[in-house]
């Protein structure tokens, strides 16, 4: 049996895997994905990869195969698309360039402008830079905290659709939603948190049939 | 050009500590201390001692990084002044005590003496001053821009947090920029001492010329620091010209407060709603 690509109590995630991590505002999805990343003490073992990564700096987990996209996108605003990919990859010379070109054929929005300032972009674009530079290093796991925020129903419906083709190639993704709606049609599992402590999990149908969860499943 | 060395060191270390570092203007002194004493020793010329003042000036920025900076990383950054004011008073007492409170003279870059350019009469040191400055301007312009380094520098002092989830690791940049504008504040200071001699006392002079250059420029700006400090130098010697000198220091901070009254974020900075 391969071993989980996360596991974080109650929150598993194998290969290829996509689970939606649901709650309202406060409800601890920055804190599981700042625990995972390591910015936070678990209190409980972490598992990334089959290994415990307890004592593991923030830059070791990311370095080991994790992409994050934060809230808010937080792109880094005065360097241009193309050295935000540059700055945020640890590959060597010739293989960031060949990732880079592949990232602009990913997202060609992106590629038709590699010189302009991030904070140039629109939101949307914004949010590719940032789904993007997560992927330069190509994540094992991909952690994605409410990236559907700000964005108009074009840029969300284009960003969901990347998500399965990305699973596809084996990446684990672990995407937190306030509204449940938007990500469940893409999620294969989903989690529920509530100040702090998981409330609920399961399959989607499972988490979407309970009647307990009608106020966040209505969101979206 | 040796103000822009000073102010770029500032930048520097501000975005990478996320912080003013208050002993920026003492590791100026102490370059052109170190060149003095060098100098002393050797007999060598202020050309062939730069890279050794270089040296020891990098390694009092890794020390400072090291004591003063990065144990307080995750402290209000209030904890960072007082740790680097400490640092200078340090420094400006440790070197009234080894030298005296005399100034000394730092050894020319080149000699003394003028080359004469199509019968107009330049002085080695001045000329040497910008060369050597633009050569650095230059050096740290490539390093910033053109380098997986500089792009990783720049996405520290853009965003701390984010840098370090992204997976580059935050603290051995601080290190590293700290130690470049160690290296800069050192060349300054050999730069400087020779027409403007060293004394202990001089570092709140070169802190302050360094803070208002980057608050004209463009708090965090590094094209803003190198020409807030051009800019400075050329409005001190065209006032020092017209009126005289004593009317300079005044001139200068007038025009800086109208600078700030009209232009808060400075000339190059960010507006708030430019970050994204």
């Amino acid at each position: 049996m391969t071993a989980a690509v996360l596991q974080l109590g109650e929150i598993v995630l194998a290969a290829g895997e996509i689970v939606a991590l649901l709650g309202g505002n406060g409800a601890g999805k920055t804190t599981t994905f700042e625990t995972i990343l390591g910015f936070q003490d678990a209190g409980q073992p972490v598992l990334l990869f089959g290994q415990d990564v307890k004592n593991w700096t923030v830059e070791r987990r990311v370095r080991a195969g994790i992409g994050y996209v934060p809230e808010g996108r937080r792109v880094f605003a005065g360097l241009t698309v193309r050295e935000n990919l540059e700055a945020a990859s640890s590959l060597a010379r010739s293989a960031r360039q060949r990732r880079l070109d592949e990232m602009f054929a990913l997202f060609p929005q992106l590629g038709e402008r590699p010189y302009a300032r991030a904070w140039l972009l629109s939101g949307g674009q914004q949010q590719m830079l940032a789904l993007a530079r997560a992927l330069m290093d190509r994540p094992r796991l991909l952690l994605l905290d409410e990236p559907t925020l700000g964005l108009a129903p074009l840029a969300v419906a284009d960003l969901l659709g990347r998500l399965r083709p990305l699973a596809a190639d084996g990446t684990a993704i672990l995407v937190g939603e306030q509204r449940a709606g938007l990500v469940l049609d893409v999620a294969h599992r989903a989690v529920v948190l509530s100040r702090g402590r998981i409330v609920r999990s399961g399959t989607v149908a499972e988490v979407a049939a309970d009647p307990a969860l009608a106020d966040l499943m209505a969101g979206g | 050009m040796a103000y822009a060395l000073v102010a770029l060191g500032f930048v520097l270390a501000l975005n990478a500590a996320g912080a003013v570092n208050f002993a920026h203007g003492d590791h100026v002194v102490l370059g052109g201390a170190a060149a003095v004493v060098a100098g002393l020793w050797t007999g060598l010329p202020g050309l062939l001692l730069l890279p050794l003042v270089a040296l020891v000036l990098a390694a009092v920025g890794i020390l400072a990084a090291r004591i003063a900076i990065l144990p307080l990383a995750t402290r209000p950054p209030e904890a960072t002044f007082v740790a680097t004011i400490a640092l200078a008073a340090m420094i400006e007492q440790g070197l009234t005590v080894t030298m005296g409170s005399a100034p000394h003279t730092a050894p020319p870059l080149l000699g003394a003496g003028a080359f004469e350019i199509a019968g107009i009469a330049l002085g080695r040191q001045p000329v040497a001053i910008v060369v050597v400055g633009t050569v650095l301007v230059g050096a740290l312009w490539f390093l910033l821009e053109r380098t997986q380094v500089g792009r990783r520098m720049r996405a520290v002092a853009s965003d701390r947090h984010m840098a370090r989830a992204v997976g580059i690791p935050v603290a051995r940049y601080v290190v590293l920029s700290l130690a470049l504008a160690g290296t800069l504040a050192g060349i300054a200071g050999l730069l400087l001492g020779h027409q403007f001699l060293v004394a202990p006392t001089q570092g709140a002079g070169h802190m302050l010329k360094a803070y208002i250059a980057v608050a004209i420029g463009g708090w965090g700006s590094v094209l803003g620091a190198l020409l807030g400090a051009l800019g400075i130098g050329f409005f001190e010697t065209f006032v020092s010209a017209t009126v005289g000198d004593a009317w300079a220091s005044a001139a200068l901070y007038v025009a800086v407060l109208a600078i700030l009254i009209l232009r808060p974020q400075g000339l190059f900075g960010e507006p708030a709603g430019r970050r994204a």
